[in-house]
């Protein structure tokens, strides 16, 4: 009786597998797909991202495989699978992951030439073994009522004496700021780069926490008056579903430090790449100027290609004028900028 | 004779099987635990340095004190529950589990979207009251505020223990003591408590457990702990030698606190010989005494449960049209089918694994119980990359040139067994504790042999403890999210992983809905564990 019983769960489980999601076959399901398509391994998750892909599916009739994680379990991953690796193409939403990519020997040379009209040189690789797809600027958010903009100007101002207990900032833990010090560490040298880590430190409001919205919240909640954090949360807190939200977003200012840090998210092809051509079809498309349009507006980024405008809301914020440096150097100066956050006690 | 019996116990097809999958579950940690050996690197200095201190200290204190408040708000209505009756006690009985159903990140995220300065009690505040608060009064993303989501999230798991012991064990000493004209508090003081320390020390060796490999709570509220701490260093710095040291000096701490677990315990096995357990008669609160132990447990279920629920269900209903398409139904049934499936298969190994033990006496049948519950003990990130270096090895081994294996939903499948199998072998393993052995030996006497008894026998009587082991261990894998977010094949995402993922990008209230499928399952389950508590009348969650 009870071995029965037994038997039909078995069977039950049996067909439940077999019947598994309508689309995938059962052994497509278990064992996962053979290639001839393109895997993409993505830090970003963006519902847009998704939209993107399928607008090249239909177009290409090439079907897009998508593994998503944080960008550094990823590079782990494919430094891991070796020479079997599944992943075509890796995006991060950094450039210095980009480049910890590349100098661990994990990407190949974008030979398009499609690609490389499409994107500028500033915004790639110097060997061209990643391409930027969209461009954010760090920069401060303001208390509209309490201070004047034109009273910082520079990165260097957040360290003044007047800002004393001003500052909001998230945890050093997070990329973006790590990559701002890698910038100044590589424009100014180390001295620099620790002095500011330090002045700013000295100037926080309170402990790091929380995410960019929280830094700009705190700001109309008067907690602080500066917050250092990314461009597109302004547009999304602009065009969230909270009310409350939309509140905070009109309280603040946006200003843009001279010269302004920028930082990218891009798109790396992969050195055992196995659907190259393919592959590159998606870079080539990805970076055209129709799906540069969509990229940047859906999610309030800047594009990558330079024909194609930034959207009202950014372009109702002003020009601004960007580091005059190659973006591999916020990989190539990351190690020092986490040293430096966890000497100084920057949480 | 009895030395050909002997060496049945030992090949036959239960202690093969068993074999087998301990030789599984060994060979991933293995590969992580060997990097302990390789020479520390320069990284590893920094780290002793500058930041080690701050992970030691504040992993310690989200410990000590998460784990005293949640013996506190566990271990009172436990108390209360088991001793008296008033007005809606068998609705606290069971909703008093249900904060349980919410995985604490989430709680996490939804506390602070209430408090916070855009959450709906300051803006009250401002928009119908025109008062301005100070927001550093409604700040939670500190340690204390961590500490506070623990213990309303994790409080459970000694609540559940704690009743089920003193529903069992605590009859005949509370009526004798009653007897004897002892109050209340004294009945608490001198007998409750010295007899539940054993199972409240099991509950909270979980909870110290939980906290230690969480990693959403104190990412988001900015605590560095060590299971930030083996990320940053891992993903961050790239360095899987100084990560691994960490996790080694992350599981010294786990072994400690388990030991003090175990010794703690003594030898005491509680196992009984018939199935009936007398309850304790119950003494009925009136007035006053009533009203306040009914809003003692209202209040708990309220914080812990009724609030971030309908917080996360008016988030849901601002969102639901952004969220709800085609592709959300697709990763809701990817959750619930894999989960299902592990949780079945985690429920067949442990009964192999925990019936081998249990009849065969060796130090080997000791070995395995230990090393079946050693991945809970890992975090989750470690195990994550001891398997996918596994796989990857396993795809070498094959030698087709690719990845035929890893980055499949084996691998995942895999991965939670290894996880999660200490919470299904320890149900099991209760269950067959309470059993005892008689019953086998007996048919063994006459003449049935192991496998057989099993299903004839052991089975049935251990059916409650295999009910609620699963169901256990299907709200943990639903609530999972570091193997799952390392680990998961193409395209393929779960209700957890899809909530942190929009939790993350800042948008916590496209969160909502996963998050609330979640809880409700995870409800629906909990529910599941009380009625077979009440059917049965001896048997609960363990």
């Amino acid at each position: 009786m009870k071995k029965s019983l037994f038997i039909l769960a078995l069977v039950v489980l049996v067909g439940t597998v077999s019947s598994a999601p309508a689309s995938a076959g059962f052994f497509d399901f278990l064992f996962g797909k053979d290639n001839g398509e393109v895997n993409l391994y993505t830090n970003r998750h963006y519902d847009t991202d998704e939209e993107l892909l399928k607008q090249f599916e239909e177009e290409t009739g090439i079907k897009v495989n998508v593994l998503k994680g944080g960008s550094d379990e990823l590079i782990e991953r494919i430094a891991r699978e070796g020479k079997n690796t599944n992943a075509d193409l890796l995006i991060t939403a950094d450039a210095g992951r980009l480049h910890r990519a590349k100098a661990a020997g994990l990407l190949q040379a974008i030979d398009s030439e499609t690609v490389l009209n499409n994107i500028p040189a500033n915004l790639r690789d110097e060997d061209n073994q990643w391409v930027a797809l969209t461009v954010r600027g760090r920069v401060v958010v303001y208390a509209k009522d309490r201070v004047n903009p034109l009273e910082i100007s520079t990165y260097e101002d957040l360290t003044a004496d007047k800002w004393r207990g001003k500052i909001l900032v998230r945890s050093s833990a997070n990329i973006y700021n790590q990559s701002l010090l890698a910038s100044l560490y590589a424009l100014n040298g180390e001295k620099y780069a620790r002095a500011w880590a330090e002045g700013v430190l000295n100037n926080m409001a309170r402990a790091p926490r929380g995410n960019d919205r929280a830094q700009a919240t705190a700001v109309a909640a008067g907690i602080g008056d500066l917050a250092i954090m990314n461009t597109y949360y302004i547009g999304k807190m602009l065009n969230s579903s909270n009310p409350e939200e939309v509140k905070v977003a009109k309280q603040v200012g946006v200003r843009f430090l001279e010269p302004t840090h920028i930082n990218v998210s891009g798109v790396g092809l992969t050195k055992h790449a196995k659907n190259r051509e393919n592959a590159i079809k998606l870079i080539e498309f990805l970076s055209s100027a129709k799906a540069q349009k969509f990229f940047a507006e859906a999610n309030y980024e800047y594009p990558a290609n330079p024909t194609v405008e930034a959207s009202a809301l950014l372009k109702s914020w002003g020009d601004f004028e960007t580091q005059d440096i190659n973006l591999t150097k916020l990989g190539e100066f990351n190690q020092q900028a986490v040293e430096i956050f966890n000497e100084i006690g920057w949480q | 004779m009895l030395k050909r019996r002997n060496l049945k116990f030992l090949f036959n097809i239960w202690s093969i099987s068993s074999l087998i999958i301990i030789m599984f579950v060994l060979i991933p940690n293995a590969n992580i635990l060997l990097n302990i050996f390789k020479p520390a690197n320069q990284n590893w200095n920094h780290i002793k340095e500058y930041l080690l201190k701050d992970y030691i200290i504040n992993s310690a204190v989200l410990v000590l004190f998460t784990g005293f408040f949640s013996i506190l708000i566990g271990l009172i209505p436990a108390w209360l529950i088991t001793q008296y009756q008033f007005p809606f006690r068998n609705f606290f009985k069971w909703s008093l589990i249900l904060p349980l159903a919410i995985p604490p990140y989430i709680g996490a995220y939804t506390y602070n979207g209430l408090l916070n300065y855009t959450g709906v009690i300051q803006t009250s505040l401002r928009n119908y009251f025109g008062i301005s608060v100070n927001p550093i009064y409604f700040d939670i993303m500190n340690i204390k505020g961590a500490i506070f989501i623990y213990t309303i999230f994790l409080f459970p798991y000694i609540y559940i223990i704690t009743r089920s012991f003193l529903a069992k064990q605590s009859a005949s000493l509370v009526e004798a003591a009653r007897t004897l004209g002892r109050s209340s508090f004294e009945i608490f003081w001198y007998i409750i408590l010295p007899i539940t320390r054993t199972a409240i020390v099991a509950g909270g060796s979980l909870v110290v457990l939980e906290v230690l490999n969480d990693y959403g709570v104190v990412k988001y509220f900015g605590i560095t702990t060590f299971s930030t701490a083996i990320f940053k260093t891992w993903f961050g710095m790239g360095d899987l030698i100084s990560a691994v040291r960490l996790s080694a000096l992350l599981m010294i701490f786990v072994f400690g606190v388990l030991l003090i677990e175990k010794f703690s315990r003594g030898g005491k096995r509680f196992s009984y010989s018939t199935t009936k357990v007398r309850p304790l008669s119950r003494t009925k609160l009136s007035g006053i005494k009533a009203f306040l132990v009914s809003a003692l447990c209202s209040l708990i279920f309220v914080i812990g449960f009724l609030i971030p629920t309908l917080q996360l269900l008016y988030w849901s209903w601002l969102s639901y049209a952004k969220i709800l398409d085609v592709d959300f139904f697709i990763f809701s049934f990817n959750s619930i089918f894999v989960a299902l499936l592990a949780s079945i298969l985690i429920i067949i190994i442990s009964i192999i694994v925990a019936n081998t033990v249990r009849i065969s006496d060796n130090i080997l049948a000791k070995v395995y119980s230990k090393v079946a519950i050693l991945g809970y003990s890992i975090p989750g990130a470690v195990i994550a990359v001891g398997i996918l270096l596994f796989f990857i090895g396993l795809d070498k081994f094959i030698g087709s040139g690719k990845l035929i294996l890893t980055s499949t939903i084996l691998m995942l499948i895999f991965a939670y067994i290894i996880r999660f199998l200490a919470i299904g072998y320890n149900s099991i393993e209760s269950g067959f504790d309470k059993v005892g052995k008689s019953f086998f030996e007996a048919s063994r006497t006459l003449g049935l042999g192991i496998t057989k008894t099993f299903f004839k026998v052991d089975l049935p009587m251990i059916k409650p403890a295999v009910i609620s082991g699963f169901l256990l261990v299907l709200i943990e894998i639903l609530k999972e999210l570091p193997l799952t977010l390392i680990l998961r094949p193409f395209n393929f995402d779960t209700l957890a992983s899809k909530a942190f993922e929009y939790a993350s990008d800042e948008m916590i209230h496209e969160a909502a809905i996963s998050s609330i499928i979640i809880i409700f399952i995870c409800c629906l389950a909990i529910y599941g564990i009380h009625k077979l508590g009440a059917g049965k009348g001896s048997t609960d969650v363990n």
